[in-house]
């Protein structure tokens, strides 16, 4: 189990991190989040040892790392996969075997098994400046497992790579990981990455810890109007809740009421949260299950690398996702009255 | 004209004399060594400098450029003033002997090799560094890393030392003395028969010199190009 306690780390005044509780449980793939600057690669640069905080404890299996004189001990205990794969101008497996060569002859690791995980055997005699920017990835990641390490710090290591090459590398880490039960701490910005590996994640911003839980959970339970932003929640509308019968809640906003389902009272001042993925669109309207029905105009149109994104006027502005399929078939255009619905449980209230 | 030619032929004779094979091997021997030594100095020096931060480590680069420039003939005066019989290592006895000349050898090459060291490892990327650090490698693996990584520019660092000492004639003439037998090198010699008016030695002593440089220098390159991926344009 790793824990950090009352972590405060000052730069001069010009940033701090400072972290109260955060408690990461041993085997777990515990993921950071947060937008460039929040901190994250300073928490992993203090666990191993590279910041020195003004004060804090960090307990990592038992121990106080902070205490510690012998830092090499510590790291020979832990691997660091920095954003960028760092490999020396050798062989592959030179680069694999230096962790094992620095801890001595009797470094345990198996070289040959971590070239099979991460499928690079074939490169195995190859120079690593004659690689790919994904093998140059795998071969970092191989070099992080090869001494069966106890701890594993992930600086966003798969910056620059394409989302094929990401998923295929991910899928042998995930399956690297059930092998060695290795703890793994991972920072990154992309919510992806963040679902696809993460059994828990942690929504770090301003240096300081704002959320935890399960991936999914923080994707459509945001506690923070920041947090919902930076979960790529697209319509976000300050509300009040005006009127509630058991726990189904009735908000005003644009002159129209939505339902939502939702633990707060009447009176409260919310902001009504919807992803854009929850929203369905139709050209005429239609008695689905959906609690909200509301007809608006297009205001604009997107084209993403997958679909399109629009906004429709129904009183406040609605951010909507819709696949490039039903995009051509409902032959949308700006300017069109459209219906849209969406559940009163894909709505996520947030108390002001 | 003809006195060079004269010069040469007679210079011909001579290389297989004792004497100048003598000159040879203790050239060859003085800034071998200096230069085995500088290397053992200056790299870990270079690196040390370049992984380790500590107070007042401008000055230190700023003195060590310095040193690069160092006048041999001021070298030579420090170290005499240093062994002389009345200086504070006198109980050596080494004035005079090759010892001292690889003494003043390594004080002219060491900070040209820190020196050169240090800048060729600045074009490693930093966050190298902090990868070795954190695969568990202490000070000194990390040296040995870095400086195998940075074996191009290191080995140019060597050459540059060892040219500068096997070159030089201003302190090996200073606190060798230019002894016959003793302390006479490629240098002093030829400085010596040029004064004498014996341009045919001196010419031959020359050619020695060049080649021998050249000889070394060449192996030096070729370890280095060897290594070097050729790019094509």
């Amino acid at each position: 189990m790793i824990e950090i306690k009352n972590l405060l780390l000052d730069f001069n005044g010009h940033f701090k991190l400072s972290i109260d509780n955060l408690i990461i449980p041993k085997g777990e793939i515990f993921a950071v989040i947060g937008p460039n600057g929040a901190g994250k690669t300073t928490l992993l640069n203090t666990i191993a040892l590279f910041e020195k905080p003004e004060k804090g404890i960090i307990n990592v299996f038992g121990e106080n790392i902070l205490n510690l004189r012998d830092r090499i001990s510590f790291r020979r205990k832990c691997s660091y996969v920095f954003p960028q794969p760092h490999l020396l101008n050798e062989t592959v497996y030179y680069n694999i075997l230096l962790p094992l060569k620095f801890r001595g002859v009797r470094a345990k690791g198996n070289p040959e098994r971590v070239l099979d995980f991460f499928r690079i055997k074939h490169l195995k005699y190859k120079n690593a400046s004659m690689l790919s920017n994904g093998e140059r990835h795998r071969v970092a990641l191989a070099r992080a497992f090869v001494t069966d390490p106890e701890l594993i710090l992930f600086d966003e290591p798969f910056s620059g790579l394409d989302s094929l090459c990401k998923e295929s590398i991910i899928n042998d880490i995930k399956k690297t990981v059930q092998l060695c039960k290795t703890t793994i701490i991972f920072v990154t910005q992309d919510y992806n990455e963040v679902l696809a590996l993460a059994d828990e994640v942690a929504i770090m911003m301003d240096g300081v810890i704002l959320q935890r839980g399960k991936p999914e959970e923080i994707l459509t339970r945001p506690v923070s109007k920041k947090i919902a932003d930076f979960v790529g929640i697209k319509t976000i509308v300050e509300t009040e809740i005006v009127k509630k019968e058991n726990n189904l809640c009735y908000v005003k906003t644009g002159g129209k009421t939505i339902e939502v389902v939702s633990d707060y009272n009447c009176g409260d001042r919310v902001y009504l949260c919807i992803r854009p993925e929850d929203v369905i669109i139709s050209r005429y309207e239609e008695k689905n299950s959906a609690r909200n029905h509301l007809q608006g105009k297009i205001s604009y149109i997107e084209r993403l690398v997958d679909r399109y994104q629009m906004s429709i006027d129904c009183g406040f502005e609605l951010i909507a996702f819709i696949t490039k399929n039903s995009f051509e078939e409902l032959n949308l255009k700006i300017g069109e009255d459209v219906f849209v619905s969406f559940k009163a449980t894909a709505i996520h209230l947030i108390k002001k | 004209m003809n006195f060079l030619l004269e010069g040469i032929r007679n210079g011909l004779d001579l290389i297989l004399n004792k004497d100048v094979l003598f000159i040879l091997k203790t050239s060859l021997l003085v800034s071998i060594s200096a230069t085995i030594i500088s290397v053992l100095i200056g790299i870990p020096s270079g690196s040390i400098l370049t992984i380790k931060n500590f107070p007042f480590k401008k000055i230190v680069v700023a003195l060590i450029n310095t040193g690069m420039g160092l006048p041999p003939v001021v070298v030579g005066l420090v170290v005499t003033l240093f062994l002389t019989r009345n200086g504070p290592f006198g109980f050596l006895n080494w004035l005079y002997t090759p010892r001292a000349m690889i003494l003043a050898q390594v004080i002219i090459a060491t900070p040209i090799i820190t020196g050169l060291t240090y800048a060729s490892l600045q074009d490693i990327n930093p966050e190298l560094y902090r990868q070795i650090a954190a695969m568990g490698a202490t000070t000194f693996q990390t040296i040995l890393v870095l400086s195998r990584e940075a074996k191009l520019s290191i080995l140019a660092a060597i050459i540059a030392g060892f040219g500068s000492i096997i070159s030089e004639v201003g302190a090996v003439m200073i606190v060798g003395g230019n002894i016959k037998g003793q302390t006479r090198v490629l240098t002093t010699a030829i400085v010596f028969e040029t004064n004498k008016g014996n341009f045919d030695i001196a010419i031959v002593l020359g050619v020695i010199l060049f080649v021998m440089s050249f000889i070394v220098n060449l192996a030096l390159t070729y370890i280095q190009l060897n290594r070097v991926k050729q790019i094509r344009i």
